[in-house]
């Protein structure tokens, strides 16, 4: 009798051992529609978190159902997020970005919202265009609906300004003014302030806006090429090689990080995208700050700015369910909250962002008292050119901010020679990660 | 002879007893094979392929893979950076962690308090210790920098950026092997010591002639853990150098390179591959070293 005892109690305990392992993995696949009692949603942007679990709370109220929003650093974002794809275990709900949609749309990871769209007779158009197109797949099927959309403006520090004697940045300056500001700005200091300050992964904040400004193009429109070895793209990077040599060295930003720098009143100024507002509106030194429209490149000379000289990058972030969740239709229905109307409006009101949905946003600029954001609104009378992307972005972006890429001249801005040999090396880069995806 | 012997027939007690011994260690053997040999063999395998996304559709290419990471300047680059991060913390950390436990192991005051001190680091989580590194590194605003009242950059210079990473790993280090050591030289009988004291050895004969090769299988054994430690370090560059550091091609480790593959990039199967040539290397360093253990410890 005892060794049966024992033989019994030996498989019971290999089986809950087996249970504890498989259980957790279970829960994705029943998918029978059952109702759950918490979503949890998965965010990068700290930033964001307060906001976006405010508009979650009001769906709850008449959902009945909890959100629980959690961040993941950019980085560890991804990371988990694959991970948790390849093994099964994915939040319920989460952002997408242009650098990872496409492949995670082609392997079906991602809830299919078509049938939901129809339900509720969703309409499309209400979205930009450019974010509605990226989370469509090629097939017709939409994958993500457009949380938001964002743009870059320059911020500047009246202050530093000011002690040195510079005009402020105005709607009229081309990247040549922004060069003379900065150069009066770092030599007035002696260097212990930097005029301006951009890391190689300033890219989508930075300088791709360069490239696009002189006629460049990152990506070609059919995500299929690039023209960054172009005259073109070389002109823009070369603008972009001066204002490096007024700015802040590599050594210095790779540490510190061109924020934190600003933050710290060590650096006069920065460009930075709308999503990043909240942050310099609660720091300390806020009163000092400003925004103004990104420089132009006067390409034809005329001495004022066409629609097609100054351009800014914008991009969109979606709302997206896992395939394998529990209860699709409740994340479809806390998704299909956030991108209605009501929620878009919270969000911007709230100052989280500007909306995925157009004519939203004019609340968004209301949001922040005392600082005046409107240069991100005025950004969208000039050209937009939607982010970068290609199949498998990271591969190609990752290299260009790095050594054999856009390192080398931001390493040593006084090479002229370098900068154009590193165009032609992007240009190689991007032409071989495409080939290889 | 001997083996035959053992071969004999097992009783039937001695059969029931090795069926109990099976169950008893299954639940180990499970883990192991479950959470150890089957990734191990899964990187094996993927290191032959071109690995789809998510882990589907992977799709065998022989040694293609290999072909490429043996081809690649800096395989070998990161593999001379992981071994100038090893000479610097295996020797150091041994060298130091040695002399402290000498010292620790007399009976003065507060000898526990300094164990303690010493040993702290190890109770710390490796990712904090390094961003603490990272700010006191800081060109900028760090303390090191503000104390010494210079403006080096530390952590960004390619030329110095390798000993300021390999700094914080015998710092981290130190108070494992010290723990390690001091329980090696309590296993050195007194007597030694004394009979040396008789015939008028002073302390530092004492420690080069008896503590040194008395405590040699101790030191043996932390220099084996420890050039495998150093030799798989990944942490240390990964959150003290930012993606676009000057300074991360003449610093990022091996196991960092395999991270930017299979992680960032999303190219599981050359990351394998740079995986298994690690390992690979590192069995043939502990070969060596396994070898060269009969000529440099000393057995009584």
């Amino acid at each position: 009798m005892k060794k049966l005892a024992a033989l019994l109690l030996a498989i019971l305990m290999v089986a809950t051992m087996m249970a504890a392992c498989g259980g957790s993995g279970d829960s994705g696949d029943s998918g029978s529609g059952s109702k759950a009692s918490t979503i949890t949603v998965n965010i990068w942007d700290s930033n964001q978190q307060a906001g976006i679990q405010e508009i979650a709370d009001a769906w709850t109220e008449t959902s009945g159902v909890k959100v629980n929003v959690e961040v993941v650093d950019w980085d560890n974002y991804w990371t988990l997020l694959e991970a948790g794809a390849s093994g099964g275990q994915m939040p319920d709900v989460f952002w997408m970005h242009s650098n990872t949609a496409q492949m995670y749309m082609e392997n079906d990871l991602l809830l299919k919202l078509n049938d939901y769209i129809d339900e509720e007779g969703l309409d499309m158009s209400k979205y930009y265009e450019g974010v509605k197109d990226l989370y469509t797949r090629s097939d017709g099927n939409i994958y993500a609906l457009p949380k938001d959309h964002d743009t870059i403006a320059l911020l500047y520090n009246k202050a530093i300004f000011d002690e040195y004697g510079v005009d402020y940045p105005t709607d009229e300056w081309t990247w040549e003014d922004m060069y003379e500001a900065a150069k009066a700005i770092t030599e007035g200091s002696n260097g212990d302030i930097y005029g301006m300050a951009m890391n190689t992964s300033n890219n989508q904040d930075g300088w791709y806006n360069l490239v696009y400004a002189y006629g460049g193009k990152v990506i070609t429109d059919d995500h299929k090429g690039t023209t960054i070895g172009s005259d073109e793209a070389k002109a823009g990077m070369e603008m972009m090689r001066k204002l490096l040599t007024v700015g802040a060295p590599q050594s210095v930003v790779a540490e510190t990080g061109t924020d934190s720098l600003f933050q710290s009143n060590k650096v006069g100024m920065i460009t930075q995208g709308s999503w990043m507002i909240n942050s310099f509106y609660t720091a300390e030194f806020h009163d000092d700050y400003a925004w103004a429209l990104l420089p132009y490149a006067d390409r034809n000379g005329n001495g004022t700015c066409e629609t097609d000289e100054r351009w800014s990058a914008y991009n969109g972030l979606g709302w997206a369910a896992a395939a394998s969740t529990a209860d699709p239709d409740s994340c479809y229905s806390l998704i299909s909250y956030f991108c209605s109307e009501e929620g878009q409006l919270k969000q911007a009101e709230l100052g989280v962002t500007m909306g995925g949905m157009t004519g939203v946003s004019d609340a968004f600029a209301n949001a922040f008292e005392g600082m005046d954001v409107s240069a991100f609104l005025k950004a969208e009378d000039y050209s937009l050119y939607f982010r970068p992307y290609t199949r498998n972005t990271t591969v190609w972006e990752d290299a260009l901010q790095q050594a054999g890429a856009f390192l080398d001249p931001w390493q040593n801005p006084d090479d002229a020679e370098l900068m154009a040999t590193a165009c032609d090396n992007a240009q190689t880069i991007i032409e071989n990660a495409i080939a290889n995806e | 002879m001997k083996q035959k012997a053992l071969k004999k027939k097992r009783t039937k007690a001695e059969k029931r007893e090795a069926v109990w011994a099976l169950c008893f260690i299954a639940p180990t053997m499970i883990g192991l094979i479950v959470l150890n040999f089957y990734p191990a063999i899964d990187t094996v395998w993927q290191s032959f392929c071109k690995t789809g996304d998510f882990g589907k559709g992977n799709t065998f290419i022989g040694f293609a893979n290999y072909l490429k990471v043996f081809a690649a300047g800096e395989t070998w680059h990161s593999l001379w950076n992981t071994i100038k991060y090893a000479l610097i913390e295996v020797p150091f950390g041994v060298v130091i962690a040695l002399i402290l436990a000498v010292f620790l192991n007399k009976k003065l005051k507060g000898t526990s308090l300094f164990r303690t001190i010493f040993f702290l680091p190890m109770v710390c989580a490796p990712a904090a210790v390094a961003m603490v590194w990272k700010w006191l590194y800081n060109q900028q605003f760090g303390l090191l920098n503000n104390v010494m009242g210079t403006n080096v950059a530390w952590i960004s210079d390619p030329k110095l950026a390798w000993v300021s990473i390999g700094i914080i790993g015998v710092w981290s280090v130190i108070g494992y092997n010290m723990v390690l050591f001091i329980s090696g030289l309590q296993e050195i009988p007194g007597d030694y010591y004394e009979a040396a004291e008789i015939d008028g050895a002073t302390g530092i004969r004492q420690f080069f002639h008896i503590t040194v090769p008395l405590l040699s299988p101790t030191t043996f054994f932390i220099v084996q853990t420890r050039i495998i430690g150093a030799l798989t370090i990944f942490d240390l560059m990964f959150m003290v150098m930012d993606k676009t550091n000057l300074a991360l091609e003449n610093t990022q480790s091996i196991v960092y390179l395999f991270y930017t593959y299979a992680f960032t990039n999303g190219n599981k199967g050359y990351g394998a591959t740079i995986v298994v040539f690690l390992v690979i290397f590192i069995m043939i360093v502990t070969f060596i070293l396994q070898r060269a253990e009969k000529k440099l410890v000393y057995h009584p």
